[in-house]
C-alpha cells in the first residue's frame, strides 16, 4: 500500500506530466485542424463534453499542486540542512555531494576563507553553512500557484460555465437566467476617461421592490446579477414600427430588436406575409455627437422584393410618407445584447495573470543579479562530507567550492 | 535543366545520410543499408502513387509526414531541456534504445522514405517515367557512398546529441519539401497561426468577459488588431519553425558539466572541465546548422522560384438585365485550364473575379478573393492556385469549392454561347467578402 501511495505521489509531482498532458491537447488541437477551421471552439467542445479530456484536463491543476507541495517539501528539507539540524542529509537535495576521508575537526578556518569571498557563513558544532544571494524559491512558489490557477481556472470554466442571452431594453423589466428583476430605468452611453475604454455603459435597474435601491451594471470589471457576471456585448435600438403601403392599407405595426449600432450598420425587419422588408439603421448626427446619446433618427429602405421603392430618414415619433408609403416610429428605446454567465473560472484566470507578473517580477532580478549558491560541510568521525549547489553563476561558485574543499585536503595533508 | 531541380533534393538526402552516419558512430553499415532501401521505397512507392491516383492526395500526406516531423522535433526538444535541467532523469532504458542497431536501422530508414518521396513528388512534375526513376535510385545510392566518404574526413570531435541529429534530419526534410510549391510547409503554418491567434484572441475576450472592440480605445484596439495581421501569421510561424533547434541548442548549453569536486588536482579539473564545455561546443554546431537550414527554407518558401500566372483583370458590363455573359472562346479560351481574370465595375461598386476549368474539367467562378483574407488575389502555378495574401496553395481540384482559403465561388450558369453571371449577386457577393475579411483584418472580431 505504501509502495502504492509513494508510486501516485511520484506521478502527481513528476515535472514531465504537465508538458506531456499540455502536448496532448496540442496534438489534439493539430488533429481537429485537419477536420474543421474553428479548431479552437471544436476543442474547447470536445474537452467540455467528453469526460476524459475533461479528466485529462482536470489533471493539470493536480500536477501543478503536487509540485508546489513536493519543492515545498525539498525547499525545507534544505533549510533545515543547512541549518545544521539535520541528521542526514537526504539525496538530491543539492547538485554535488563529497565525501573527503579526513580527521580534521575544525571548519573555523574555512569560515574565514569563504567570510572573505563574499559567502554569508554559519558555524555549528559540527557543521559549517555558507550561501549568498536570494533564493527563487519564492518566484517559483508564484509560478506554480500561477499555473495551478490557470488550469484550475480553465477547468472550472470549461466544465461549468453557462451562459444566457438576454435583451436589456429600457422600460422593460431586467432578464436574468433566474427570471426577470427590476425594470430597467435608463441605458446611458457616455465617454469612459479610462486608459483602456473609450466609453462608458451604465444599465440602471430599479430594485424589484417599489423604493428599492437602483443597482447600476457597467461594463468592465463585470457587475454580477444573482450569481452570474453581467456581461453587456452588442447595443441596439427596440423600434416601435407603423407601416402602410398602397397594397397593404390596412398597414403594419409591430416592434423590432434592432442590432444597428454604430450609426451606419444596417439591419433587416421583414413585413411578414408580403414582399416588403426594411432595411434600418442609425444616421450620424450632424453636429458628431454619439447617434446613441441624443435623440435618435432612423435611416431607412423599403424594398419589395429586389427593388427599393421607398428611401429617406425619420426620427422617432416622426413619420415619412411618400407615394401613398406611410412609415412611421412612434416610439424607440435604447437595448443592451446581454450575456448572464456563471462562471467561477474568470477569477482564478485573472489571478493567474497576477501571480505569473509577480513571479516574474521577482524571479528575473534574483536569477540575474544575486543568485542563490549555498554549501555545506559536515564533520563527521572519519570523514567530512560537503554538499553544493547554485541557481546561477554556477561556474564560479563551483571554483569556490571546489577550493574549499582543496583547502580541506590540505589540512588534512599538514595534519599527517 | 530537369536534374537541376533535384539539386536541393539530392543535397538534402546527403546531408541526411552524412548525419545519421555521425549520429550513429559503428553503425555505418545499418544506417547505409536501411537508408538506402527507405530511400528506394519512398521513392518507388510515391512514384506508383502519383502514377495511379493523380491529384494533390500525396502531396498533402507527404506535408503531413513531414509536418509531423516538425511536431515529433518539437516533443524531442522539450524533452531534451527538461533532461538537460536534471542529473539523473530517468531515462536509461531510453538510453539502451538508443544504442541498438535496431534503432540505428529504423531512424535511417524513417528518414529514407520521406526523403524519397519528395524526391518523386519532383518527378512526378517533370519526367515521371521508370528509367528517371531508377536513375535517381542509382543517384541516391551513390550519394551514400559519397556520404560515406566525407563522414570519414570529418574529425573525430564532431559530434551530436540524440536530439541535435533529429533536429538536423527533419530541418534537411522541411528544405527539401521546400524546394517544391505543393510541399511546402511554412505558408501554411502561417495561415494556422492567424487562424489560432485570431481564435485565441477572440476566446480570451469572451471568456474573460472583456468588453467588444466598440467600447475599447483606438489605440489600444490598433494593438489588439495587430494579431489578426499576416505579419503575426509570420512571425508566429517562425516561433514555431525555429524554437525546437533552439530549445535543442539550449538544452545542449545547459547540459550540465561532470562534477569535478571530488578530484583534488585543481589542473586536473580544469582538464576535464575545459574538454566537457569544448565537446558541448561542438555539439551545438548541429543544432545551428539545423536553424540555417530551415531558414533557406523559410526564404524558398517567401521567395518561391516558380513565376505565378496572373493575368490583368479583363474589364466586363453587364446587360440591361444585369447579367454578364463571359464567351468560352474568343481572344480568351475558359477551357485552357488557365485562370482569367476580370473586372466587373457598376454604380461605383466593382468585383474582381476569375473563372478557371479545372482538371476535372468543370468551369469554376469565383471571386478573386477569400473569405478570410485581404482581397489581394490569387496567381496560378503548377496545380495550384496560391492567396498572394497568405501565400496558402489552393489545389485546382479544390477551386470552387467553398471554405478555408478557397476563392468564394459564384453561382453562374453554362450555355453554349459561354458563362452567364448575374451582375448583382456578384456585386453583392464581392462587396459581403471584402467587407468581412477587411473588418477581421482590421481587428474586429
Amino acid at each position: 500500500m505504501k509502495r502504492l501511495l509513494s508510486a501516485v505521489w511520484g506521478i502527481l509531482s513528476s515535472r514531465a506530466l504537465s508538458p506531456l498532458v499540455i502536448g496532448f491537447f496540442l496534438l489534439l488541437y493539430i488533429g481537429i485542424a485537419f477536420v474543421t477551421d474553428d479548431t479552437l471552439t471544436a476543442l474547447m467542445e470536445i474537452t467540455r463534453t467528453n469526460i476524459f479530456l475533461t479528466v485529462m484536463l482536470a489533471l493539470l491543476p493536480l500536477f501543478s499542486a503536487g509540485r508546489i507541495v513536493e519543492e515545498t517539501g525539498r525547499y525545507l528539507k534544505r533549510r533545515r540542512a543547512l541549518a545544521g539540524d539535520a541528521a542526514a542529509v537526504p539525496a538530491g537535495l543539492f547538485d554535488e555531494t563529497v565525501a573527503l576521508s579526513s580527521t580534521c575537526r575544525s571548519l573555523t578556518e574555512l569560515q574565514g576563507r569563504l567570510d572573505a569571498v563574499g559567502y554569508k557563513t554559519r558555524l555549528t558544532a559540527n557543521a559549517l553553512t555558507a550561501w549568498r544571494g536570494g533564493s527563487g524559491f519564492p518566484a517559483r512558489m508564484l509560478f506554480l500557484a500561477g499555473t495551478f490557477c490557470l488550469f484550475a481556472g480553465i477547468f472550472i470554466s470549461l466544465s461549468t460555465r453557462t451562459s444566457f442571452r438576454g435583451t436589456v431594453i429600457e422600460g422593460e423589466p431586467f432578464p436574468a437566467p433566474s427570471g426577470n428583476g427590476g425594470i430597467v430605468e435608463r441605458i446611458i452611453l457616455g465617454k469612459a476617461s479610462g486608459l483602456f475604454l473609450s466609453k462608458s455603459l451604465d444599465m440602471e435597474v430599479a430594485g424589484p421592490r417599489p423604493g428599492g435601491i437602483t443597482e447600476k451594471f457597467g461594463l468592465y470589471p463585470p457587475s454580477r446579477y444573482k450569481g452570474a457576471y453581467v456581461y453587456p456585448r452588442y447595443l441596439g435600438v427596440g423600434l416601435y414600427l407603423r407601416f402602410s403601403a398602397p397594397d397593404l392599407p390596412a398597414g403594419y405595426e409591430d416592434h423590432a430588436i434592432l442590432s444597428i449600432y454604430p450609426a451606419g450598420k444596417e439591419a433587416s425587419e421583414e413585413i411578414p406575409g408580403t414582399p416588403y422588408r426594411l432595411m434600418l439603421s442609425l444616421a450620424k448626427p450632424d453636429d458628431g455627437s454619439d447617434p446613441y446619446t441624443g435623440r435618435m433618427v432612423f435611416l431607412f429602405k423599403l424594398l419589395k422584393g429586389k427593388e427599393v421603392v421607398l428611401t429617406g430618414k425619420a426620427p422617432t415619433g416622426g413619420e415619412f410618407s411618400q407615394g401613398g408609403y406611410r412609415l412611421s416610429f412612434p416610439d424607440s428605446r435604447r437595448l443592451v445584447i446581454t450575456d448572464f454567465i456563471q462562471d467561477s473560472g474568470v477569477l482564478l484566470i485573472w489571478t493567474s495573470v497576477i501571480l505569473f507578473i509577480a513571479a516574474g517580477c521577482i524571479w528575473l532580478p534574483v536569477r540575474v543579479l544575486f543568485p542563490r549558491r549555498e554549501m555545506l560541510f559536515m564533520l563527521e568521525p572519519d570523514e567530512i562530507r560537503a554538499w553544493s549547489r547554485a541557481e546561477g553563476r554556477r561556474g564560479m561558485h563551483a571554483g569556490v567550492f571546489h577550493e574549499a574543499l582543496d583547502t580541506l585536503e590540505a589540512t588534512r595533508t599538514a595534519i599527517t | 535543366m530537369v536534374a537541376m531541380k533535384f539539386i536541393p533534393h539530392l543535397l538534402s538526402w546527403l546531408g541526411i545520410v552524412l548525419v545519421l552516419l555521425r549520429g550513429f558512430p559503428g553503425r555505418r553499415t545499418v544506417v547505409t543499408v536501411a537508408g538506402s532501401a527507405g530511400f528506394a521505397a519512398g521513392l518507388g512507392g510515391a512514384f506508383v502513387f502519383i502514377s495511379s491516383t493523380p491529384g494533390d492526395f500525396l502531396f498533402s500526406i507527404i506535408r503531413d509526414l513531414v509536418g509531423g516531423g516538425l511536431l515529433l522535433l518539437w516533443g524531442v526538444s522539450v524533452a531534451a531541456i527538461y533532461r538537460s535541467g536534471v542529473r539523473d532523469f530517468p531515462l536509461s532504458w531510453g538510453e539502451r534504445l538508443l544504442s541498438t542497431p535496431l534503432y540505428a536501422g529504423t531512424a535511417a530508414l524513417v528518414a529514407g522514405i520521406p526523403a524519397g518521396a519528395i524526391c518523386a513528388c519532383r518527378l512526378s512534375g517533370t519526367e515521371g517515367n521508370a528509367p528517371a526513376f531508377l536513375l535517381l535510385v542509382l543517384v541516391a545510392v551513390a550519394l551514400v557512398f559519397a556520404a560515406l566518404a566525407a563522414e570519414k574526413l570529418l574529425p573525430p570531435s564532431v559530434t551530436m546529441s540524440q536530439a541535435g541529429l533529429m533536429a538536423a534530419v527533419v530541418a534537411l526534410l522541411i528544405f527539401s519539401s521546400s524546394a517544391i510549391l505543393r510541399l511546402d510547409l511554412f505558408s501554411p503554418l502561417t495561415m494556422k497561426v492567424m487562424k489560432f491567434t485570431h481564435d485565441f484572441v477572440h476566446q480570451f475576450f469572451e471568456s474573460m468577459l472583456i468588453p467588444d472592440h466598440l467600447f475599447i480605445r483606438d489605440y489600444l484596439w490598433g494593438y489588439i488588431g495587430f494579431l489578426f495581421g499576416k505579419e503575426v501569421g509570420f512571425w508566429g510561424g517562425l516561433f514555431i519553425w525555429f524554437t525546437p533547434v533552439v530549445i535543442v541548442a539550449l538544452a545542449v548549453s545547459f547540459e550540465r558539466l561532470p562534477s569535478v569536486a571530488h578530484i583534488r588536482r585543481g589542473a586536473e579539473r580544469r582538464k576535464i572541465m575545459a574538454a566537457a564545455i569544448r565537446a558541448r561546443r561542438i555539439r551545438l554546431v548541429i543544432p545551428v546548422l539545423a536553424a540555417v537550414i530551415l531558414a533557406a527554407a523559410v526564404y524558398k518558401s517567401r521567395f518561391p522560384s516558380v513565376e505565378y500566372w496572373d493575368p490583368k483583370p479583363v474589364p466586363v458590363s453587364a446587360d440591361p438585365t444585369g447579367e454578364i455573359l463571359i464567351p468560352k472562346k474568343g481572344d480568351i479560351s475558359l477551357e485552357d485550364g488557365k485562370l482569367h481574370k476580370y473586372l466587373f465595375k457598376q454604380g461605383g461598386r466593382e468585383a474582381r473575379f476569375f473563372i478557371l476549368t479545372t482538371p476535372a474539367g468543370n468551369l469554376t467562378v469565383d471571386l478573386d478573393a477569400c473569405a478570410i483574407c485581404k482581397p489581394d488575389g490569387y496567381g496560378q502555378a503548377e496545380g495550384t492556385v496560391i492567396c498572394y495574401y497568405c501565400k496558402t496553395l489552393i489545389p485546382l481540384e479544390t477551386v470552387g469549392k467553398p471554405g478555408g482559403c478557397n476563392p468564394v465561388p459564384i453561382p453562374f450558369t453554362e450555355k453554349a454561347d459561354g458563362v452567364h453571371i448575374d451582375g448583382i449577386t456578384l456585386i453583392n457577393n464581392w462587396g459581403n467578402t471584402v467587407q468581412a475579411t477587411t473588418r477581421i483584418k482590421e481587428g474586429g472580431k
